[in-house]
């Protein structure tokens, strides 16, 4: 019954939110504070499951719960393209600050890819909330102990190590392991980079087909406790926090002074109102710094990394000059 | 914790009051929404994922895995009844169910659909509950050079899948596999076929196709042909029974199905659809009596029946023993897990015992109900054939669209149904076979990923295949296939064939 009530109550409140403010763009106060007037729209740009769609749930649960925006936060999903179709939804949101969407490093590397018409600049960023890192994994019982031992291998012949990963050339799963490569001093123009879409290569890794498997730390735990597999380098700046995590080596503590970052994030339409923007970034530092939020990072293994909007743009554009030159490098660049 | 400790204890999970409520919950709702044309059990299961937010986890997970196999046991209806496959796993299930059901025996055919799910999906867990631990290695044994054999196995179906010409079905198959080429290429990152536009970068979903060749083709065959008596007499329902001699029939099947579909499951990636459409075929080649495949061969629907159920179970392997996700829909499946704190791999059953042996302990009892559900229920279904036509038809084309635009909410895979709607039309009208187009679309996907990963690690040498010894044998199996008949007077063939199989059995 209480169950019913709530519904009821989230209903009438839809109705009248919808009803009072179909055209302005929220509340702006005499002292230019912003406060959404409806529901605020947050798009994944992926079908449901995976990491966008589970941030967005997630962000809106404890956004909703813990009472920290009074409106409904419903998530859309807008699948497709690697995320092309929902950043194309969001941008022809132009100036709406009733939207966001999940962003994360696909939205830097699919546009440079040549495979989508919007970018990161296109967007507003709002806030970063979480990092993740990647891990590169070897069978339990390979001949490599350390990346060192890879990369010395890898030196001498790029091509006599296979690497496997979920994204296709160019995205996230290869140039995490590019970057690390490179500054290992590795000729990247050779690396044996092999895709596999359906999440098997962790199969591939287990059966011998494939040396290396390039993935998120996350991932890997669960084999590694079985003594399955053995992660021979993450792309952190220090080691983590946790059971097994912290046994994970860093790239940087082997000599290799580079870094990966999976950051995640989110992004308002092209032009949204800087009041709004406020309004959200300060929103998304209560949510990172509530208990709750703190309880869903443990038991998705993200770890945190709060950025406001200012830092979070200038970042950004750090993270792109610096991939542009590794895709160029690699000829897979397309402008 | 041995085994059979484990198992008791998973009993006691099945069996309380509790689990029993929800094993039933699962698979009731799982088998209704399979029975929907164009939903599917990954709809199932994310439509349950929200409610299980507060369960205890084990009996949530006993919830989940009942709505995963309720939903393949659904999903056999709307491909029997109407042509319109909700999942890839029951498109073989179409070839003979909806002959059978346009003969007036639709009954028999839900009965014989039911018998051999139940058969199919019992034994898997038998097996699961015995060999689990050792099937693991097996689960990791197929890597790309594998693959792509046991694709190039599935793909000599191509020949017995057509009823008329051959060329036909090669024409057919063709396309379908330039069809599955538009998208990005996952091994270059280059979109190919897709003249800029942003909606075909994922390529063209299954469903699109499955609901488009088969479900709209049919309906508008349906509609021209409206005023043909001869087709009204579809509308019987037929007897339920199933003779002594349809069981004998289905006895063979039944039992060589649910092993190969099993271990065909076990496989990740693999999965369902591969394990019908090839147990179709196998049934199809030792047959005394090939020719009445495609025709309403009680045969021909027990075998893809049975393997996509015993598959169902298999799938489980690689999931619980090794966190590997074998398919969309188990994936979607380890999320539920994830959420409920429960993490599937190596250690689950060390970890969690009373999760991973209740699953097992609750399948045998789901896949109980699920007979007990079906069978009753059977006319009450079929009654769908009593809808009138033009009612029927109107159904039809909405739950299509429905279905589809669920994917991904995107109103250009609606237009994408509709044109395949009429292709299929045009297929049927100058008698190409569709089911070609749709084995080639669903295995030449997967093919073409597996021979450019295997040719990537051998750098770019074919004797890579030489190596690998499952891999030489399939591909010989695959061969000899295709050889044999060409050489040998085909009937002397079958015959010698068919014999030699009763030898065996």
């Amino acid at each position: 019954m209480k169950k019913l009530l709530g519904t009821a109550a989230a209903l009438m409140m839809l109705v009248t939110a919808g009803c009072s403010s179909q055209s302005s763009g929220g509340n702006t106060s005499a002292n230019g504070e912003w406060t959404p007037s409806q529901p605020i729209e947050i798009t994944a740009p992926s079908g449901p499951g995976g990491g966008w769609d589970t941030t967005a749930r997630m962000a809106s649960q404890v956004f909703e719960q813990e009472k920290i925006i009074d409106k409904r936060l419903p998530v859309v999903n807008k699948a497709g393209g690697g995320g092309a179709i929902g950043w194309a939804y969001v941008a022809g949101k132009d100036g709406s600050p009733h939207h966001m969407f999940v962003g994360s490093p696909p939205l830097v590397l699919v546009p440079l890819n040549g495979q989508s018409e919007y970018g990161y600049e296109d967007f507003t960023p709002i806030a970063n909330v979480i990092a993740d890192y990647g891990a590169f994994v070897v069978k339990a019982d390979a001949k490599w102990d350390s990346l060192n031992d890879l990369f010395e291998d890898m030196k001498k012949d790029p091509a006599s190590v296979s690497i496997i990963g979920t994204s296709s050339p160019g995205s996230m799963d290869h140039m995490q392991f590019v970057k690390i490569a490179k500054a290992a001093g590795v000729d990247v123009t050779k690396i044996k980079y092999i895709s596999d879409p359906d999440a098997g290569g962790l199969t591939a890794v287990l059966n011998g087909s494939v040396d290396v498997y390039t993935t998120g730390v996350a991932e890997t735990i669960e084999q590694v406790r079985a003594g399955k597999i053995k992660v021979l380098g993450i792309t952190s700046e220090e080691r983590l926090e946790g059971d097994v995590l912290s046994d994970f080596p860093t790239a940087k503590e082997q000599g290799i002074d580079e870094t990966f970052i999976n950051w995640r994030g989110f992004f308002g339409p092209p032009n949204m109102d800087p009041a709004a923007v406020k309004y959200y970034e300060e929103k998304f530092k209560e949510l990172n710094d509530s208990p709750a939020w703190d309880e869903i990072r443990k038991k998705y293994g993200w770890g945190e990394l709060y950025m406001d909007s200012e830092e979070y743009s200038e970042f950004l554009k750090k993270e792109a000059e610096e991939m542009e030159v590794l895709l160029k490098e690699l000829g897979l660049a397309r402008n | 914790m041995d085994a059979f400790q484990g198992l008791m204890s998973g009993f006691q999970v099945a069996f309380s009051l509790q689990g029993l409520l929800f094993v039933f919950i699962g698979v009731f709702v799982g088998t209704f929404i399979g029975m929907m044309p164009g939903l599917g059990p990954i709809s199932a299961i994310a439509i349950m994922i929200p409610i299980t937010y507060s369960m205890d986890p084990t009996v949530a997970l006993v919830m989940m895995a009942g709505v995963y196999y309720g939903a393949i046991f659904g999903g056999s209806s709307s491909s029997i009844l109407l042509n319109a496959p909700g999942v890839a796993g029951t498109v073989a299930t179409a070839f003979d169910g909806y002959p059978m059901a346009q003969q007036g025996k639709a009954g028999k055919a839900l009965a014989i659909a039911a018998i051999a799910s139940f058969t199919g999906g019992t034994v898997s867990v038998i097996l699961l509950m015995l060999f689990t631990p050792m099937l693991s290695a097996v689960a990791v044994s197929f890597g790309p050079a594998e693959y792509f054999a046991l694709m190039f196995m599935g793909l000599t179906a191509i020949s017995s899948l057509s009823d008329g010409s051959t060329i036909k079905a090669f024409i057919s198959a063709a396309l379908g596999f330039i069809v599955v080429t538009i998208g990005i290429d996952s091994q270059t990152g280059t979109s190919r076929f897709t003249f800029g536009n942003p909606n075909l970068l994922e390529g063209i979903d299954f469903l699109v196709i499955a609901l488009g060749l088969f479900a709209l083709a049919e309906v508008c065959t349906l509609i021209l042909n409206r005023k043909d008596d001869t087709m009204s007499n579809n509308q019987e329902l037929g007897s339920l029974r199933i003779s002594k001699q349809d069981m004998k029939e289905m006895s063979g099947p039944m039992t060589r199905q649910s092993f190969l579909g099993f271990i065909i499951g076990v496989l990740p990636g693999a999965g369902a659809t591969i394990a019908s459409f090839i147990a179709y075929i196998t049934e199809k080649k030792i047959s005394k009596k090939p020719e009445e495949f495609g025709k309403g061969s009680i045969k021909g629907l027990a075998a893809p029946e049975t393997a996509n159920n015993a598959a169902t179970g298999g799938a489980f392997v690689p999931l619980l023993s090794l966190g590997i996700p074998g398919s969309g829909t188990t994936a979607v499946l380890l999320g539920a897990f994830l959420v409920l704190g429960v993490q599937p791999g190596p250690l689950l059953i060390q970890d969690r015992p009373e999760v991973f042996w209740g699953i097992i302990a609750s399948m045998y009892v789901g896949n109980i109900f699920l007979l007990i559900l079906n069978l009753p229920l059977i006319p009450y279904i079929a009654k769908v054939l009593r809808i009138p036509r033009p009612l029927l038809i109107s159904l039809v084309i909405i739950f299509s669209l429905i279905g589809v635009y669920a994917i991904s909410f995107n109103t250009f895979d609606l237009y994408m149904l509709v044109a395949f709607g009429i292709i299929g039309y045009l297929m049927r009208m100058f008698s190409f076979p569709a089911a070609p187009f749709i084995l080639a679309f669903i295995l030449g996907g997967m093919m073409e990923q597996a021979l450019r990963q295997t040719l990537t690690i051998s750098n770019g040498s074919l004797s890579i295949f030489l190596d690998k010894p499952i891999a030489l044998t399939l591909i010989g199996i695959s061969v000899l296939t295709i050889l044999v008949p060409l050489f040998t007077n085909k009937r002397k063939y079958t015959a010698a064939k068919a014999e030699k199989e009763q030898n065996i059995s």
